[in-house]
């Protein structure tokens, strides 16, 4: 982490090849973006547009997340991660630049490991949502990270933080974040209870991400869930829901006669340049093979 | 303050406000937390517990203030084991005075400082956005508090009983919640007085608000 | 000393075998040398007093040049003896120590707190071979405006703090020590105005004992509710009555010694 090493020698941005955030432009891009416009800015992030949530039943905690990246009002990725590994009892889910929320957490993970390492213990919900906090608090709303924060620990059992991108929390019963959390929050203030049984946790979790894939622009493809017990066992559902599914519905679509025309089925003049192979293999039988090339 | 709301940032639009009365002082929150026109938590806890007696109310932005009230309860846990005693609300108000207005350009935080000391009894600091710090007859703070200073201003008196004070302080609370768009929720109060901490809440349907007769 | 030629006494970073330190002795010779400070814990206050030896009659005796006890905040005095330029060091950190705590939390300090924080940073000065231990020890008197209750303490060069109903330092430390113990503070601790005329008796005792032909100049301060709870020197009147009692005082001690003596002879 580069940002965290005291480098006497000053900082070359050409060679530093190290990992970390990076803020060279926090101050540049603005004053762009004021006086000639937001076009003229480089579109790099990757925001994941969302629906993230998570929420407290009776022996647990249920974290639930759609699949969707977005760049600007594309689809990046069609089956991204949003559930993050904290820690083996604790899992986080992210919304916000997708590099940031994909950054933040894997350093939460190797530090919480490593206090691990040192105190023998178990890692502790609290511990990881004051980590995250003051990170993000740290760098003033820079990391762009909006984040559900659930797991379960010995000491204070199962719990769920919201951690906005400036570094504030609270704890809560349930929490959404992302563009569709409205949608997914009108789910959970309907018909959230205390005390629900794991199957209750599991289907309105499916449901507040299904109201953000069907009805937030930002947010689509598939549902990730996320049990964590106060038992200790965990249950990581990749993919559990799937009403977005893509395969049945292309090979419907007839596949263009041009990929598996004749060779020589057009005229020429003279003799053909290529001649027709024997086998006559078609384009889309040739199977294309990446190479990578070593320097 | 020409400092614009940074954009996505959870802002406590709030009402808060802490009384005094014979040996102690009641502290008082609305729960809403909003981002932009959304309310992003409507439970939110803006009392937060310095030291064993000391309570601070947060208003302006959730993250500063958050992080504020962390320091200050480390600082304050450490003039603890200095001195061996119970902290003054002097000494907590002045130490949220001191990191505010030497961070004035980076924050926004109003908050207000009180609770119980052996030496000064029950008594209420405020420190503004600039970070100025002054110690009050009583104190309100949050965009819901323009709504209710006349009716303060009527109905405070200074040898009031606790549950006087408590109950002026919901009523308080109640009417700015009403009046004001980002105050609402339910309301919280602590009460701080010798005896120790006395916390308490009264559901957003069950306000003490209109005339006496309705509640 | 059986020390020197060892070798074990050129660093206060190093132990002897028997597990002493000689630099942090030898400071401690130093204050044994100098003039002798005594401090009363009292029922109602504090109170603080030094000799200071004129060593060469053109020395412009007054508290002006050659000050002893100082005060470091409205409510903190200190009254120093050793090294003169070292205890002016002392003085100043605690002078800073005390604005520090101020600036920090807004309050005074507690006399036990700043006594705690001046023994940390006179300790650092025992543990490193490149720094000198401190020539000079400070009695520390306080009022603590949070419970109203006053405090005296004693820091030497080793920097360990000790809290005091009566304490002494200096060349007269241990006949100093031998004349508190007789007033018996700890079990009926004295007003601050008697506390000021056995202070100024002390000194006087120790300075006609010592049979030193070098005049003395006294300084005695107090915090006590005349003083309105903060450190000030003993009013120039009070002095004067003070002093004049310690004198006849002594002066009677001596007749009944002689009588005491005639009285053994003719028996």
């Amino acid at each position: 982490m580069s940002e965290m090493v005291m480098n006497s020698l000053p900082v070359d941005y050409a060679t530093e090849t190290s990992g970390g955030f990076s803020f060279e432009n926090a101050t540049r891009n603005p004053m762009i973006m004021a006086s000639k416009g937001a076009e003229y800015l480089p579109k790099l992030t990757k925001k994941t547009g969302t629906t993230i949530c998570g929420m407290v039943y009776k022996g647990g905690v249920v974290l639930g997340a759609d699949t969707r990246a977005t760049s600007d009002t594309e689809v990046a990725e069609k089956n991204c991660e949003k559930i993050h590994y904290l820690a083996p009892n604790i899992y986080c889910c992210g919304a916000g630049t997708a590099a940031d929320t994909e950054m933040i957490t894997q350093m939460m993970a190797s530090q919480l490991e490593l206090l691990r390492m040192n105190t023998h213990s178990q890692s502790r919900v609290i511990t990881a949502c004051t980590l995250l906090k003051r990170r993000l608090f740290g760098y003033q709303g820079h990391i762009s990270a909006a984040l559900v924060l659930g797991g379960v620990d010995n000491i204070n059992g199962p719990a769920v933080y919201n951690i906005a991108p400036h570094g504030s929390t609270a704890k809560l019963n349930y929490s959404t974040m992302g563009s569709g959390s409205l949608a997914a929050m009108s789910i959970f203030e309907s018909d959230w209870k205390e005390d629900m049984s794991e199957e209750e946790a599991v289907q309105l979790v499916k449901r507040a991400i299904g109201a953000g894939i069907f009805n937030d622009l930002g947010s689509g493809s598939n549902c990730d869930i996320c049990i964590l017990r106060t038992d200790g066992t965990k249950d990581y559902r990749r993919n559990d829901v799937k009403p977005n599914e893509v395969a049945p519905l292309r090979a419907l679509v007839n596949k263009s006669s041009l990929l598996s025309m004749v060779p020589g089925l057009t005229p020429t003049i003279g003799n053909p340049l290529i001649q027709p192979h024997p086998a006559r293999v078609s384009l889309a039988d040739v199977d294309v093979v990446m190479e990578t090339v070593e320097s | 303050m020409s400092q614009k709301n940074r954009e996505g940032e959870v802002l406590t639009g709030t009402t808060i406000l802490a009384l005094p009365f014979e040996g102690g002082v009641v502290v008082c929150a609305d729960s809403r937390t909003s981002t932009g026109t959304y309310v992003a938590n409507r439970v939110s806890d803006k009392l937060v517990q310095l030291s064993d007696y000391i309570y601070c109310c947060r208003s302006g932005s959730a993250a500063d203030t958050q992080a504020l009230t962390d320091y200050v309860h480390y600082y304050l846990s450490q003039w603890s084991l200095d001195t061996g005693r119970i902290p003054t609300v002097k000494t907590a108000a002045h130490l949220m005075r001191r990191l505010i207005y030497q961070n004035k350009d980076q924050l926004q935080a109003g908050v207000i400082v009180a609770g119980w000391d052996p030496v000064h009894g029950g008594s209420v600091y405020t420190i503004t956005l600039g970070g100025s710090c002054l110690e009050l007859p009583f104190a309100t703070g949050g965009s819901g508090s323009i709504f209710i200073a006349g009716l303060l201003d009527a109905e405070f008196s200074n040898g009031m009983d606790m549950a006087e004070a408590r109950n002026l302080a919901k009523k308080a609370c109640s009417h700015a919640m009403c009046r004001d768009g980002s105050s609402g929720g339910v309301i919280r109060t602590v009460v701080i007085s010798a005896d120790g901490v006395d916390r308490d809440y009264t559901p957003g349907n069950d306000l003490p608000f209109g005339p006496v007769a309705v509640w | 000393m059986a020390s020197s030629g060892s070798g074990y006494d050129l660093s206060a970073s190093t132990f002897s075998p028997d597990g002493r330190i000689f630099q942090v002795e030898y400071a401690t010779k130093a204050v044994e040398n100098a003039g002798t400070v005594v401090g009363i814990k009292c029922s109602n206050g504090v109170v603080l007093g030094c000799a200071k030896p004129i060593h060469h009659k053109m020395v412009v005796a007054t508290s002006g040049s050659y000050k002893r006890i100082h005060t470091c905040d409205t409510h903190i005095g200190v009254a120093s003896t050793g090294f003169l330029p070292d205890s002016r060091v002392l003085v100043q950190r605690t002078t800073e120590e005390a604005a520090d705590w101020l600036e920090q939390y807004g309050g005074k300090i507690p006399p036990h707190v700043l006594a705690d924080r001046l023994g940390s940073y006179v300790h650092y000065f025992t543990l490193h071979g490149a720094l000198r231990p401190f020539g000079a020890a400070a009695v520390i008197a306080g009022h603590d405006p949070d419970t109203k209750e006053c405090s005296l303490h004693l820091l030497e060069p080793n920097g360990a703090p000790y809290r005091f109903y009566g304490v002494a330092t200096g060349k007269g430390k241990q006949a100093a020590k031998t004349e508190l113990e007789k007033l018996n503070l700890h079990k009926t601790p004295i007003a601050a105005d008697e506390a000021v005329k056995q202070i100024l008796r002390i000194l006087h005792l120790l300075h006609q004992e010592s049979k030193d032909s070098k005049p003395i100049e006294v300084e005695v301060s107090w915090i006590c509710e005349a003083s309105g709870w903060k450190h000030k020197g003993v009013p120039k009147d009070v002095l004067k009555t003070s002093e004049d009692w310690a004198k006849e005082q002594l002066e009677e001690e001596e007749e009944d010694d002689d009588d005491d003596e005639e009285m053994e002879e003719e028996s």
